[in-house]
């Protein structure tokens, strides 16, 4: 008998069961891969890391006599546990060629090395270990394909020393360790055999050999402390850097964890929404069920067994759907990222555990009215009349828009609890677009020029300034300077250049000695700097330094620092915070004449063009355009620009914004779908009455339409105004990762306020009419059959 | 004059590949101010000829002449004018909207209707009138699931006629009532005719055809009998009744 009813009950009430059927599949895919992804996203660096084998502590050496030079500190430091050495060569930029001769882009200096002598692994562009490069063949780290457009089988060429070497391109290899944008060093990974062939040239071998060591330790502040002591060092950083460097990939990420629990959310809305749709849509039965005589408790467990059918096979059907769903998002997270755990199969499957779990739970507390349904609900539909309070909020005669607009608007303000998993759903999904959408609105303007520097007109990367800083003096490269600023003027661009020089250099605070980064402008102030907190250094014994640096070692404005500046130490005082992205965050600020030496340079911004007759910004444009030609040089950027270039994940950023719109748009489309067919079939009784009494298809169709134009537009504007302030508390802590610690988002009211809303709007409206074209199917002289 | 004329009408329903002719070629007319009740057994195809004949469910042959106009050749835009404006319903089961008051519910044809050219106010106004005039006035401003039964139903007919309709229709109006709510409602639907509102529903009870001044008697599709109720003020309303009783019985009623 309990099985007979229930088989009933799934063919007679098809389309409300096939409803529930496709929402519990939909929750499922959402719930099992946003789990996924939320433990994948949380241990998204530290599991690509371990995979990679990069250690707790990782050491670069560079030039000549590097190699050796950690040997006695490797050997006599107790809290090495284990290391792992490779050795590599470096080089210039401009090394390699493509096979047209032209040379390839990349940033920084390359580092080459060989797939035997590799003590990490790398992986390929399907996540799978390189484990053997042919002769003749390479590997390259970075987005270096895609800057150069290169693909797998292109020919590349390396001229280094005289050593030339022709290698068939393998493809794109995933590097722990250099492979951000942030660590921006290329590295080009052949067989032992072509290693040979340039280790064999006498120069290469003198002046282009370091070391990279991974170092396996409990006590990270004990061999940094030991760092001290090592010469040669290029980079020296505890794995947390190296994480850190990721932030950029791990913005996307993090966005990619945020849609994931906003589909979690949007999923047990719906499913609460439809369980108690289909519950209250039963009471007629459960009254007639009562008034035969079985049990409360026969009655529950009738619906519970259904519920429990229908979600173990909804939530079947949605495990396997979650796999391929969960991937396309993590896809778009990172290409140079190995992103994923060990157990995903698992977590999707307890992910779909969960659903069924929730759903039985909804069923239960939703079945719990059985107890107080009596036989009187067979005849009114669960409405006893026992309220104290009028339902309905609008009266016809005092609403001025038409029939339907006021029905639709009628039926919103009196059932609003019926309406509000829409505006949930809706508004979630739209917030979360907006806040991405913020987000690359401001990586892709100027907006964070303060925390890489100061204002200029235009910006030059030149990869001369490296040669310089390695043999010339201070004096060289303004000279430098002032001779481009001269060719400028000759061409009636009449301008001065600046530049930001970063240096390495030994400090002391409290008897403990670190190595930081400093940074000292050319041609610039201190005092042109924005500070967030103190006043600008005024003398070359002030210094600011970042709230990184306090939170680090402790230090706050008034303590002073030793700085070994190499012929003298300076005791400098702190007088300033200021916020800065470069090497994320963790830099002091010297006044432009504190005693800095070439010889501790470890590089440089790009160089800053300020024009001295106040150009507008058409003419910087077109000058842009000139100095390209003038110096044969793509990369002059202006301020929005170079930020797009020092944030490097601003392209990435809008892809994935479009396809969070995709997902938003698809989720928004399919709740409308499911929403309007269960109030059709809700509502049956009363669109057949109304086309009994004379309403036209086309008033009912806009009674329909107007319900969902009604919310969506409720939902797009809460998600609207939400935007601002849910956009600074989400990603403000990522951009402090990253060294912003004040940030001034780039708002565009017309993408927050008209574009994004609208295309959520139009999607529910049009859906909502295409769905509402089915009430056509109700005929007026269904009102003798509607039960 | 008739105000409605149906021609060899037909029905025609196919159910799992098998036919069922539910409409015969029926032939009948109502003539202005009349008042006509249509009986038969359950499965007769009462209601069907009701709704084929209102035009709310189209025909399978045959004509159905509406004050000149054939509704079988009438598009679904220009039946659903002709519903609001010409033609007033009422059914069994009271159906409204669940989220309006009783007063709104009865307005709300008016408010679509183009017909009269009347303002909201006075819209307004003839719903009030209506519904002090069937006493229901003090639950204009209820919900609907705060009302008796016979409230509900005197609310369907204060709706039906909102738009002041040539034919009323009604299928079964008090079948879902009580003995006292039914004479209400039948009371009132009685007072209307004789105000001049041509009346056409299907019935089942005896006492409620009998206060009709025509009944048509259908069995299978087809149109078996006719009776015309005695007139004048001599004949009791028991002595109608027992009359088309008698009728009934004669034909296996």
């Amino acid at each position: 008998m309990f099985l007979r009813i229930l088989q009933k009950d799934l063919k007679r009430k098809k389309t409300m069961n096939i409803i529930l059927f496709l929402f519990i599949v939909l929750a499922t895919m959402f719930v099992s891969s946003g789990i996924n992804n939320v433990v994948t996203v949380m241990n998204g660096t530290d599991y690509y890391l371990d995979k990679a084998g990069v250690g707790d502590f990782i050491i670069l050496t560079m030039g000549d006599n590097a190699v050796g030079s950690l040997n006695e500190m490797l050997e006599t430091e107790g809290a090495i546990k284990e290391y792992r050495l490779e050795q590599i060569l470096f080089g210039s930029q401009g090394y390699m060629t493509k096979a047209d001769g032209s040379e390839l882009k990349s940033k920084n200096s390359s580092l080459y090395q060989s797939m035997e002598g590799a003590a990490i692994t790398f992986f390929d562009k399907e996540n799978e270990p390189i484990t053997k490069i042919e002769p003749g063949h390479i590997y390259v780290t970075g987005m270096v394909m895609e800057e150069n457009d290169l693909q797998p089988g292109d020919v590349i060429r390396l001229k280094h020393n005289g050593v030339e070497l022709e290698f068939i391109l393998d493809g794109m290899a995933k590097d722990a360790l250099l492979g951000s944008d942030f660590m921006g060093n290329t590295r080009f990974i052949m067989c032992d055999a072509d290693m040979q062939k340039l280790l064999a040239n006498e120069a290469i071998y003198d002046h282009y050999r370091g070391e990279i060591c991974y170092i396996d330790t409990d006590d990270v502040k004990a061999i940094k402390a030991a760092m001290a002591e090592v010469p040669n060092i290029a980079f020296d950083g505890p794995r947390s850097t190296i994480k850190l460097a990721y932030v950029m990939d791990m913005i996307v990420a993090f966005v990619v964890l945020i849609l994931s629990v906003c589909l979690i959310i949007v999923s047990f809305v719906v499913l609460k929404f439809t369980i108690t749709f289909t519950i209250t849509e039963e009471f007629r039965e459960i009254g007639v069920m009562k008034a035969i005589g079985l049990s409360n408790g026969k009655i529950r467990s009738l619906y519970i067994v259904k519920y429990l059918l229908m979600s173990v096979l909804g939530a079947m059907v949605g495990f396997f759907g979650s796999v391929p769903f969960g991937k396309l998002l993590l896809d778009s997270v990172s290409k140079k990222m190995v992103l994923g755990n060990d157990n995903a199969i698992l977590i999707n499957f307890l992910g779909a555990v969960l659903v069924v779990c929730v759903i039985l739970l909804f069923a239960y507390l939703c079945t719990g009215k059985v107890k107080k349904a009596t036989p009187v609900d067979a005849i009114r539909s669960g409405q006893t009349g026992e309220r104290y309070k009028n339902k309905t909020v609008l009266r016809i005669q005092k609403c001025p828009t038409g029939n339907a607009l006021f029905m639709a608007l009628n039926d919103v303000l009196s059932s609003p609890k019926r309406f509000l998993s829409i505006i949930i759903s809706f508004g979630l999904c739209t917030l979360f677009v907006l806040i991405l959408v913020n987000t690359t609105a401001t990586m892709k303007s100027d907006k964070l020029i303060y925390t890489f520097g100061t204002r200029s007109d235009l910006y030059l990367s030149d990869s001369q300034v490296m040669d310089n800083l390695g043999g010339g003096t201070k004096e060289d490269l303004l000279s430098y300077m002032d001779k481009l600023g001269e060719e400028l003027t000759e061409e009636g661009m009449p301008a001065q250049l600046a530049l930001e020089l970063i240096y390495k250099y030994p400090i002391t605070f409290q008897g403990n000695d670190f190595i930081l980064t400093c940074q000292q402008g050319l041609n610039t102030k201190a005092s042109e700097y924005k500070y967030i907190e103190g006043v600008a250094p005024e003398s070359k014994n002030e210094i600011s330094i970042t709230p990184q640096i306090s939170e680090m070692f402790g230090a706050k404005i008034g303590d002073t620092i030793t700085i070994h500046f190499g012929k003298q130490d300076v005791e400098c005082m702190i007088t300033a915070y200021h916020q800065t992205m470069n090497q994320l965050g963790e830099i002091i600020r010297l006044h432009e004449e504190a005693p800095t030496d070439f010889k501790f340079a470890a590089g440089s911004l790009h160089y800053q063009i300020n024009f001295l007759d106040a150009p507008d910004e058409e003419e910087i444009e077109l000058r842009k355009e000139r100095i390209k030609k003038l110096f044969d040089n793509d990369k002059v950027m202006n301020s929005t620009e170079y930020c797009i270039d020092c944030t490097m994940v601003a392209g990435t950023l809008e892809s994935v914004q479009l396809l969070l719109l995709g997902i938003t748009l698809v989720v928004v489309m399919l709740v409308t779908i499911l929403m309007e067919r269960s109030f059709i079939a809700d509502e049956k009784g009363q669109i057949a009455i109304l086309k009994a009494i004379g309403f036209r298809d086309s008033a009912i169709i806009k009674w329909h339409v107007y319900r969902f134009g009604l919310v969506g537009l409720l939902a797009v504007i809460l998600a609207a105004v939400c935007s601002i302030p849910m956009t600074e508390l989400c990603i403000n802590p990522i951009f402090g990762m990253m060294g912003a610690v004040d940030v001034d988002y780039n708002i565009d009211p017309l993408q927050i306020f008209l574009l994004y809303p609208g295309a959520v709007l139009v999607m529910t409206v049009l859906v909502a009419w295409l769905t509402a074209l089915y009430t056509k199917t109700i005929k007026s002289s269904d009102t003798a059959s509607v039960e | 004059m008739a105000v409605l004329e149906v021609k060899d009408l037909c029905k025609t329903y196919v159910v799992n590949k098998r036919q069922n002719n539910v409409l015969k070629n029926v032939n009948f007319a109502v003539e202005d101010g009349e008042m006509v009740a249509i009986m038969g057994p359950s499965g007769s195809g009462k209601s069907t000829l009701l709704y084929a004949v209102s035009g709310m469910d189209a025909a399978t042959s045959g004509n159905v002449m509406f004050e000149g106009k054939d509704l079988t050749r009438l598009t679904n835009k220009d039946l659903a004018t002709l519903r609001l404006d010409e033609m007033g319903f009422i059914f069994q089961q009271m159906y409204m909207m669940k989220n309006l008051t009783i007063l709104d519910n009865i307005v709300l044809p008016a408010m679509e209707s183009k017909k009269s050219g009347e303002s909201k106010k006075e819209k307004l106004e003839r719903g009030e009138e209506l519904m002090r005039k069937l006493g229901i006035m003090e639950v204009a401003d209820n919900d609907i699931n705060e009302v008796s039964g016979g409230q509900l139903q005197r609310a369907c007919i204060c709706r039906s006629m909102i738009n002041k309709p040539k034919v009323l229709f009604a299928d079964e109006p008090t079948g879902a009532l009580n003995r006292t709510a039914s004479n209400e409602v039948m009371e009132e639907l009685v007072k209307l005719n004789k105000e001049g509102t041509t009346i056409m529903m299907v019935t089942h009870d005896v006492k409620v055809a009998a206060k009709c001044s025509r009944v048509l008697y259908i069995v299978d599709g087809n149109i078996k009998g006719e009776y015309i109720s005695p007139e004048g003020a001599d004949v009791q309303e028991k002595d109608r009744e027992r009359r088309l009783n008698n009728w009934l019985m004669e034909l296996g009623w």
